[in-house]
């Protein structure tokens, strides 16, 4: 039972977004290009998401998107998601159109990069989680410093490793960026994941210097967590965003 | 019967929720028996952004009375409560607070401002 007034109204703005492109990257993982009814352009940084209002029957429910694309593109920004078993947000989702709208809140999220640090960065991207880490490359790369950066990508087969273009550009235009990539079923992604991280920053040398920023789907994003940590880079240098 | 009151920064009136922690889940967003679950699940609204996920801190509640009686904070928790505006040590989030004491008698302040307010400014 409850006693008072009637609910708190929700106390944050609510924008409205157009589906300008869809683009499929596979049958099962969409991007949504979208831009503010208002005219206006959406202020964010790296790693942020925004929360879509979903009408699933009688009732809406939030949910969240991280955003891909570049805050510095003043074009329409970008979301990118795949279908779960049962999801009926993404469901909903996968039946927008061009010139449909949408109403969201946000930008959100705690796991962002605004001025990335003076240190060798370091990233981790299992399926849809390249999102959030997408725009920070750029940023992380686009600065003056000279810093190393390193992106270990994992995906259950090739087709699902996205935005390959925009990786290989990556490395041919900054000689300090790298990446490779894990294809593994889904069972075993976080295995090999958990190998490849053990492996170029943990065994590799004795730098704990560097940060580390990791997104993906499930627990093994804690277990990778737990494995810098455990071997000695500080908690705040692992920075991670498990959905 | 445990009882949840929940007071808002903001001046919005209190509100007082009196609920069987057995018959968590409330509603479908955050962990079962959390403050948020119990919140929404009795028709009153707090900021979930990542739909209770544990990857913001929009549901950041300070806890006034019964910090002892909630489940532990997770370092998960713990590192994103470090983030959160106004932290105080009696900080938790909502969708993560879990009440499994049928006794307990909690009391929680809902903030003001949370990380990333969201406002006009978002758009330029």
């Amino acid at each position: 039972m409850t006693t008072g007034s009637p609910p708190a109204a929700a106390g944050r703005a609510t924008l409205g977004a157009r589906v300008e492109r869809i683009f499929d990257h596979t049958p099962d993982t969409r991007s949504l290009f979208l831009s503010l009814t208002s005219g206006k352009h959406l202020r964010f940084v790296p790693g942020h998401f925004i929360s879509i209002t979903i009408p699933l029957g009688d009732e809406t429910r939030s949910r969240p998107y991280s955003i891909a694309s570049d805050p510095e593109d003043r074009g329409p920004f970008e979301i990118c998601f795949n279908r779960v078993e049962g999801g009926r947000g993404v469901a909903w989702l996968f039946e927008r159109r061009i010139g449909d709208t949408i109403d969201f809140t946000g930008p959100f999220g705690a796991f962002t990069i605004d001025q990335p640090p003076d240190a060798e960065l370091g990233f981790v991207a299992e399926g849809t989680g390249i999102a959030p880490i997408r725009p920070m490359l750029k940023l992380a790369l686009g600065s003056a410093s000279p810093r190393r950066v390193h992106l270990i990508y994992a995906a259950q087969d090739r087709a699902h490793i996205l935005y390959t273009n925009d990786l290989e550009r990556l490395t041919k235009t900054f000689e300090n960026f790298s990446y490779e990539t894990v294809i593994a079923p889904g069972e075993e992604i976080y295995d090999r994941l958990a190998a490849a991280t053990q492996s170029r920053w943990v065994d590799r040398d004795a730098d704990r210097t560097r940060h580390l920023y990791i997104c993906g789907v499930g627990k093994g994003v804690i277990r990778l967590r737990d494995l810098l940590r455990g071997a000695g880079y500080e908690r705040r240098a692992v920075h991670y965003e498990q959905w | 019967m445990a009882k949840l009151r929940i007071q808002f920064e903001n001046g919005d009136p209190e509100k007082v929720i009196e609920f069987d922690p057995a018959k968590a889940p409330f509603h479908h967003d955050g962990r079962p028996g959390s403050v948020l679950d119990v919140m929404l699940g009795h028709g009153i609204h707090l900021e979930h952004a990542c739909g209770g996920n544990c990857a913001c801190t929009t549901c950041h509640v300070i806890v006034k009375q019964g910090f002892n009686k909630l489940g532990e904070a997770s370092e998960q928790e713990e590192d994103l409560l470090d983030k959160a505006p106004g932290l105080t040590p009696t900080s938790r989030l909502g969708c993560q607070a879990v009440i499994d004491d049928p006794n307990a008698e909690i009391i929680v302040v809902v903030p003001r401002y949370t990380i990333n307010q969201v406002s006009e400014a978002a758009e330029e």
